[in-house]
This record gives structure tokens, C-alpha cells and sequence, in this order.
């Protein structure tokens, strides 16, 4: 399991396509946003953790793309022919998608560090990087449940709506207060943006609200059994 | 575990049936492959062969009747590690090195063979710090081979191992995967070409529409469709009276020439002397090919709704009737095309 694991990490790590676009992107992107326009000051703590959010949903949701490649290939269905269990290649997958999200929040936090001066305790820090880590596992789910279902090109497309979608519904890239009030109550429910309300509740000095913690619990176990579902469905044909 | 005495075959299938939808892929299997055999499973492309080896590694289950390896079910033995496969639709793993992928698959098993040894045997031991997609489709072959053999398994699956082989590579795989037969290993491939399953197999298992239509030795298949060929110059005389000589089970005439399939080649030859018809005579053993021919000739329509009838076996009664235009080495092109119908009536068109 672990020597899967460390196969699949080092394979997504030479994707340069996901180096580009999963880490260097939302390091660049953040750094331009937070360089464009009038500071308040806030502005850069809660960009940083919207890009670190957009970047660790981006990676995560891409383990649903190699998902569809290695189907494509026939690399799954070689596995099922080794004493591999395909609980062991499912889980392993998952665990890739937690360990490949890490870069791109690590990159971010950092870029707001160094770059643009964000000044936060160590522990907030800590709790910022650790949460997004463990607040990304729903969209991994989205991924493999995209993967599993669809074709590689299909999920590719899938993940990339996924991913701008929710981003920019969420207010991982403008702030919400910028949108109206509609689009502002349908922001509230939905993971990405309770994603990131687990960083910048952080940032600003208190635990995530309840409210944050609930909603993105309801997502998990969405995006959990769609995870399964589309598995199931494709299981004898891997 | 099962019925046999000693050690359970490594391969056992009991009328094994398994149909998608309206095709029946596979229409009762029986077949039985003992440990340490090298065995071909031949047939033409939808004959079922890719079916068999899915119901064989336990990648699909069968409809009815039962599939066992090593007397257990086949994920039973694929999960202890027993098994190794290289499957037909394989591509090349994109960005790992050839060792780094090899050595992955070789510490799934309990008991591999040595990273290096498998890269020799395959004959990659130079490409190993290679990324295997930026390979060759015939270095991207052996390495899917070191793939399957990595884990030192006791029978090796190999499913059109040397389809888009170059003939230079493929000589260079069967020599790989003879080197591996000859630690004693059980070995299972499938092709379509007649003459590497001849070379290569101890036995072949001949596949049309679903079932295994024969089974034996290339030696054992030639004779069973008729040992030898007896041509000879007609010379003006006719033909009549021709089939009833001793050992002649069909006849061909072709221009002035008369082609006898026949049993027994000295009765027959024999024969001839006393007709004093020897003209230009020539006795050659039948090939693989006019076997295989005659084995599928009117079976190939596998992808029918409801099934081709049964079919026997070997029949040299319907080639008979044969005036068939095809020649020396007949229909190879109908082995390899998707041909649904006997390429004989494909070629006779």
C-alpha cells in the first residue's frame, strides 16, 4: 500500500501539467490578485487562504483524473491480476490525493509569508495548513467518484467545471462580499467556500464556525457515495 | 481440493459460459492445463480467447459452470500471488522508469524473482532507468512481460502477447518467454498466429465461437485433419474414382493438378502406383493452417445472436466438397481482419 502510494505520488509529481496548474497557478494567481487594486490588509490573509484552498481542491480533485487515465490504460485492470486487493488500490488512491494536495497549500501559506507579509502565530499556521489538508478529503471523493464514472477526457473536462465552478462560487478567488445577496446564500452552501471558512475563521483568531464544520460534513458524505457509487458501477469493467 | 488425485491442475474449466447481452462469448468451455505445460490458446480475433482469459484470471465472473486455478478460485490464487498476466489492452504507464514499475508490481508477490532478473529475462535490462511511455511499442511489450513475470508466478498469462511485434522482437520475446517456461513455470498464451502457437506451445487449444473445437499437439491437429497432402499432374486423366482410395479424405483440383488430403499417405501413394497416376508427384504434411482452417471454417460467425450451432469438432467431410481457390498457405489473411465469416467463403468471393 505504501509502496503505492509512493508510485502514484512520484507520477502525479511528474505531471507537469499538474505541477503548473495545481501548484504554480494558484501561487501566481494569488500573488496577482493580492498586487491588483487597493489592499486592506485583510485582503491578503484571505486570498492566501482561498488560493491554498483553490489549489488544494484543484490537486485533489486531479487524483480523479489519473483515476480515468489509469483506467484508460488498463494499469487498473493489471492490478486486479497482482495480489493486490482493489480496497487496498481505492484507498491508496485517496491517500494519494491527500498527499499531492500538500504541495499547493504549503506553496501558498508560504507565498503569503514570505511575499506579501502575512503575519500570523505559529499555531494558526499549523491549524490553517492542517485543516485545508483534511477539508480537501470531499473534493478528492469528487474526483474519484468523476474518475471512476466517466472517460479520461470527460473527467478532465468534469474536474476542470468542478474546479472553476466551485472555486469561483465559493469566493476562493473574489470575495463573497463582493456578490450579490442571492449568489452570497448560495455561496453558504457550498463546500468550497466552507472549505476555506475553516482557514480564515483560523486566521482571524477563533475556531471554524459550526455552521462550516456541518455543511462540509454533508458534502463528504455526498461526495463520499458518489465516490462509491461510480466505483461500483465500474468495478467489473476495470 | 477438487476431484483428482495429487495436485490440482493449474488450470481447470468446466463448461464455462458467459455471454454480454446477445453475444455468447464463450459457450461452454471444458479444459484442463497440468502445471509446467506451455499451452497456446488459438483462434481468430472474437472467437473468444480474451473472454476465456478474463474468466480465467477471475477479471470476470462466468454465467454458468466453473473456472479454478491450482483447485481454488481464480482470485483466490491471483490474491496469493500465483498468477502473473499480461493483458491484451495494456498501454505503457505514463511517468515511471521501467525498474520503478516493475519493482513495484514484484513487491506485491510473496516470492519474486530478482528486479534485475526479470528486466534480463525480458530483455529490458538496458532500459531500466528508462520512463516507459517515451518506449517503443515493442519495448513497451517486454516490459508489460517483465510485468507479468516479476512476481516469479506459477502460471504466466499471456493474452496476444506479441500482437505489433516486429518479427525480430518477436522472436526476441518467445525466446524470453521459453526461458521462463523452462524454470518450470505453467504458461497460457493466445494468438492468432498459427505458426508461433506450432513453435511455441507443448498444446494448442483451438477456439471458435466460444468453444474449444480442438485440442492437441500442432502434430496431433495437422492429422487430425488429415495427415499429408498427395498432389500430383492429372495429366489428361479424370478425377473420378480419386476419393475412394485408401486414405484420401478430400479432393482439390487445381488447373491440371489434384491435391488429395489424406490420412495415410503411403496407402494413397500406394495406390496411385497401381492406377500408374504418378505425375510430378509431391507429398507434404498438412499445415497448421489448413488445419486451423478446417477446425473454425464455418464456426468463425461467434458474434451471431443465438449462437452457431454446434459444430463437429473435426470434419475433413466438409472440406470434401472443397474446389477451394485457396492455396498453400490459405486464408491467413482471414485470421487476421475481424473476419465474422469462414475465410473461406471470404475468399472465394
Amino acid at each position: 500500500m505504501l509502496d503505492y502510494l509512493r508510485l502514484e505520488v512520484r507520477r502525479t509529481l511528474r505531471d507537469a501539467g499538474f505541477v503548473i496548474g495545481g501548484i504554480a497557478m494558484p501561487v501566481l494567481m494569488y500573488l496577482l490578485f493580492t498586487h491588483l487594486g487597493a489592499d486592506d490588509g485583510g485582503w491578503k490573509t484571505g486570498a492566501m487562504v482561498g488560493m491554498a484552498g483553490y489549489g488544494a481542491v484543484g490537486c485533489a480533485l486531479n487524483t480523479g483524473g489519473g483515476v480515468a487515465e489509469d483506467r484508460a490504460i488498463g494499469w487498473l485492470r493489471q492490478l486486479r491480476v497482482t495480489p493486490m486487493t482493489p480496497r487496498q488500490v481505492v484507498i491508496g488512491r485517496t491517500l494519494t490525493g491527500s498527499v499531492t494536495v500538500l504541495p499547493a497549500i504549503v506553496a501558498v501559506l508560504v507565498a503569503g509569508g514570505l511575499l506579501n507579509g502575512v503575519r500570523l502565530d505559529a499555531w494558526q499556521w499549523a491549524t490553517i495548513a492542517l485543516l485545508l489538508w483534511l477539508g480537501s478529503v470531499p473534493f478528492t471523493l469528487l474526483g474519484l467518484g468523476n474518475g471512476y464514472r466517466l472517460s479520461g477526457q470527460t473527467t478532465g473536462v468534469a474536474n476542470m467545471a468542478c474546479n472553476l465552478g466551485l472555486a469561483v462560487l465559493g469566493g476562493l478567488w473574489f470575495p463573497v462580499t463582493l456578490f450579490p445577496d442571492w449568489l452570497r446564500t448560495l455561496s453558504g452552501y457550498t463546500p468550497t467556500y466552507r472549505f476555506a471558512q475553516l482557514g480564515t475563521s483560523v486566521a482571524a483568531g477563533h475556531a471554524p464556525a459550526p455552521g462550516a464544520l456541518a455543511v462540509l460534513t454533508l458534502w463528504l458524505l455526498a461526495f463520499g457515495s458518489y465516490a462509491v457509487l461510480s466505483y461500483r458501477r465500474s468495478a467489473g469493467n476495470i | 481440493m477438487t476431484k483428482t488425485t495429487g495436485t490440482p491442475p493449474a488450470v481447470s474449466f468446466t463448461g464455462a459460459v458467459k455471454s454480454f447481452g446477445s453475444v455468447h462469448a464463450v459457450q461452454g468451455v471444458d479444459l484442463r492445463i497440468s502445471r509446467g505445460e506451455t499451452v497456446a490458446l488459438l483462434g481468430r480475433n472474437g472467437a473468444g480467447k480474451s473472454t476465456t482469459i478474463s474468466l480465467l484470471l477471475g477479471l470476470t465472473e462466468p454465467d454458468e459452470g466453473g473456472v479454478e486455478l491450482f483447485g481454488g478460485p481464480p482470485e483466490a490464487s491471483v490474491r496469493a500471488g500465483r498468477v502473473g498476466a499480461m493483458l491484451q489492452e495494456g498501454r505503457a504507464v505514463p511517468r515511471v522508469t521501467v525498474r520503478e514499475l516493475v519493482t513495484f508490481v514484484a513487491g506485491r508477490y510473496p516470492a519474486p524473482m530478482p528486479v534485475a532478473r526479470a528486466l534480463e529475462l525480458a530483455g529490458i535490462a538496458d532500459l531500466a532507468g528508462r520512463r516507459v511511455d517515451r518506449l517503443s511499442g515493442g519495448q513497451t511489450q517486454r516490459v508489460r512481460f517483465a510485468v507479468a513475470l516479476a512476481g516469479n508466478p506459477a502460471l504466466i498469462v499471456l493474452d496476444e502477447p506479441t500482437a505489433a511485434l516486429d518479427v525480430e522482437a518477436r522472436h526476441a520475446f518467445w525466446a524470453s518467454m521459453r526461458s521462463y517456461a523452462r524454470l518450470g513455470h505453467t504458461v497460457l498464451f493466445s494468438t492468432h498466429h498459427l505458426e508461433e502457437a506450432d513453435a511455441y506451445a507443448d498444446r494448442i487449444l483451438v477456439i471458435d465461437a466460444g468453444r474449444i473445437v480442438a485440442d492437441g499437439t500442432g502434430e496431433q491437429l495437422k492429422r487430425a485433419v488429415g495427415g499429408s497432402l498427395v498432389a500430383f499432374d492429372l495429366a489428361g486423366r479424370g478425377t473420378a474414382g480419386l476419393e475412394l482410395l485408401p486414405g484420401v479424405l478430400s479432393l482439390e483440383v487445381r488447373g491440371d493438378r489434384v491435391r488429395l488430403r489424406t490420412d495415410d499417405s503411403d496407402a494413397t501413394v500406394t495406390a496411385l502406383a497401381g492406377l500408374d497416376a504418378i505425375r510430378g508427384l509431391e507429398v507434404a504434411p498438412a499445415s497448421l493452417d489448413e488445419a486451423f482452417l478446417l477446425l473454425t471454417a464455418h464456426g468463425g460467425s461467434a458474434p451471431d445472436p443465438g449462437g452457431a450451432p454446434p459444430r463437429t469438432p473435426i470434419g475433413p467431410e466438409r472440406a470434401s466438397s472443397s474446389n477451394s481457390p485457396g492455396g498453400g498457405t490459405p486464408g491467413r489473411a482471414g485470421l487476421h481482419g475481424p473476419a465474422l465469416h469462414g475465410p473461406r467463403e471470404t475468399e472465394a468471393s
